[in-house]
């Protein structure tokens, strides 16, 4: 039961109460001066018991609809008196990473839930703050990474072109150099995540015929598919324009595909569709492989997150590809999704809004 | 050929010069955008290897300046920021190319050379790198008088390697003007479509003609 019903019956119960007190009161005094002029004129008994009559009448019609009125007015009044408390619940809802910064507004008129509302947003504040602190931190982590990383691949750069260098000295300066790419990929991604994060990553919007950079984005997984004889197949594709960065779109079918190529097995199989709705449109990728296990299928699109811990060591990449894609898709108001299971088809859907 | 690099962070221009060096540049530095106007109004460069973090005013006020000077050096900006943006920035300022760091040094010089190369690029149609030719206007390639069959991005990714014959081709500078992305895609994609070209034009051949340099990318030409 909601505290407005519980107040409403409250309302109309004490309400109902008085009146009837009330009625008693009144009740009893006529029934008392009744009796008074009874012993005066006997002669006028048979009305009198009329007006009793009358009286239980009166009773139960005003005392019926007192109760309504009762029940109504407390309603009225209790959903008056709670509106901020909904509308404050609603404001609440609403609160998200992404907008703690977003203060709820004030009624102003000083009463409690103003004073609760001022309590909460103070909350949300050094939420924010915190929040805001973590995302520079990480920012200027990644950025002062920056540097250190260009140095050692240049020193590393360097060393490798002494001729006079053993094999086993180049091959050792040859995977550390691969290990300092490798981290400033993986810095780069962190970076670019934190960007997207604190909202300063801008989208160059324009017309994108979606279909076309599937058709390119088809071309270069059958290349990439090749050396594992993985079959790659389009299986619709529709004339499809949308308003996108054209670069971050291309970014996010190559990520997702080259996901499909990298889970896969050897003679598997990855098929793509782009399909328009009505508004939106639908590109869907599914791959062969052995899946994604239901405990760590929720988890894929987090950052560092491996699908497989089987194998962690044979894939490369950074561990933000799906983080990377999630954003795009997001930054472009639409969906992505995925389904798998072990030993099942894995599918990705991306649902983009089509431009209005 | 003379070049200018413009950099604060000491070791990260103290590598940059040597490598120019090793490459037969001849390599100024500064150490801030003062300087560095200073150097470019009493020399003339070939080239300005500029980054937009500086002391004092920085890469793009810099280049401004010069621009303003009618000087018009080829400039390759290096930023540590890394942003769409800010490269569309440095491009409209009149910058003629933009590197993110960390950079590879193979990479940086490789565009360095680029744009030494600009005025006087090979504008011939016909391109040839020992007997392999691509006619530019027929997209025809051929080696040893065989017509070789290419996809048009392999065939873009020739081409681009033809232009640049002798000279070490970055995975960035490839992923750029064959595939005109300016995001690192993080896929092997260059490495597995030179290997397919590699099929196409060197494996009936004894002459290899297309050169891997671990770590740093490719290179076509006719000696090892």
């Amino acid at each position: 039961m909601t505290i407005r019903t519980r107040l409403a019956l409250w309302y109309a119960v004490i309400f109902s109460a008085s009146l009837l007190a009330i009625g008693a009161v009144v009740y009893s005094e006529l029934i008392v001066e009744q009796r008074a002029k009874a012993t005066k004129h006997h002669e006028e008994n048979v009305v009198d018991s009329d007006a009793g009559e009358d009286l239980t009448q009166i009773i139960l019609l005003y005392g019926g609809s007192a109760i309504v009125v009762g029940l109504l007015g407390g309603w009225w009044l209790t959903s008056r008196a709670l509106a901020p408390v909904t509308k404050l619940t609603h404001a609440v809802e609403k609160i998200q990473e992404s907008n703690l910064a977003q203060k709820i507004p004030r009624t102003g008129n000083g009463d409690e839930l103003d004073r609760l509302t001022e309590v909460f947003n103070a909350m949300t504040g050094r939420l924010d703050g915190s929040f805001n602190r973590i995302r520079e931190f990480t920012l200027h982590a990644s950025h002062e990474l920056k540097t250190p990383l260009t140095v050692l691949c240049g020193e590393t750069e360097t060393a490798l072109r002494d001729e006079k260098l053993s094999q086993p000295e180049r091959e050792r300066l040859l995977s550390q150099l691969d290990e300092v790419q490798r981290l400033t990929k993986i810095v780069d991604g962190l970076t670019l995540l934190t960007k997207a994060d604190a909202g300063q990553v801008a989208l160059n919007l324009e017309a994108v015929k979606l279909d076309e950079l599937v058709r390119d984005n088809f071309a270069d997984t059958q290349i990439l598919a090749e050396p594992q004889q993985i079959k790659v197949e389009l299986a619709t594709c529709d004339t499809i324009s949308i308003r996108g960065d054209r670069h971050r779109l291309r970014q996010l079918l190559l990520n997702l595909a080259d996901n499909a190529v990298k889970y896969n097995q050897p003679g598997g199989k990855v098929t793509m569709s782009l399909r328009g709705a009505e508004d939106f449109a639908e590109f869907k990728i599914e791959n062969s492989g052995a899946g994604i296990s239901p405990e760590k299928l929720p988890r894929v699109f987090d950052r560092f997150f491996r699908g497989d811990s089987a194998h962690e060591n044979t894939i490369d990449g950074c561990g933000l590809g799906l983080s990377i894609a999630q954003w795009i898709v997001s930054a472009h108001g639409g969906k992505i999704q995925i389904e798998s299971a072990p030993e099942k088809l894995t599918i990705v859907i991306v649902r983009l809004p089509l431009a209005k | 050929m003379r070049v200018l690099v413009v950099e604060d962070e000491k070791k990260t221009a103290s590598f940059v010069r040597k490598a120019l060096q090793a490459e037969g540049f001849a390599a100024d530095v500064c150490h801030n955008g003062d300087d560095a106007l200073a150097a470019a109004k009493a020399t003339p460069f070939d080239v300005i290897v500029l980054d937009i973090m500086l002391p004092g005013r920085d890469g793009l006020g810099v280049l401004k300046q010069l621009r303003e000077r009618k000087n018009s050096t080829p400039v390759l900006l290096l930023s540590a920021r890394g942003e769409v943006n800010e490269r569309v920035e440095g491009l409209n300022a009149g910058a003629d190319d933009y590197l993110p760091k960390p950079f590879e040094l193979s990479e940086l010089v490789a565009r360095v050379r680029a744009l030494t190369r600009r005025n006087g690029e090979n504008k011939s149609t016909i391109l040839r790198v020992a007997d392999l030719t691509l006619d530019t206007v027929a997209h025809y390639a051929q080696r040893g008088g065989k017509k070789i069959e290419l996809t048009s991005r392999e065939y873009r990714l020739l081409e681009f390697l033809m232009r640049s014959a002798g000279r070490l081709c970055g995975r960035m500078m490839i992923l750029e003007k064959v595939w005109d992305y300016n995001f690192d895609p993080g896929t092997n994609l260059v490495d597995v479509y030179v290997r397919r070209l590699r099929e196409k034009i060197d494996a009936d051949f004894e002459i290899k003609l297309l050169h891997t340099v671990r770590g740093s990318g490719y290179v076509l030409k006719e000696q090892p």
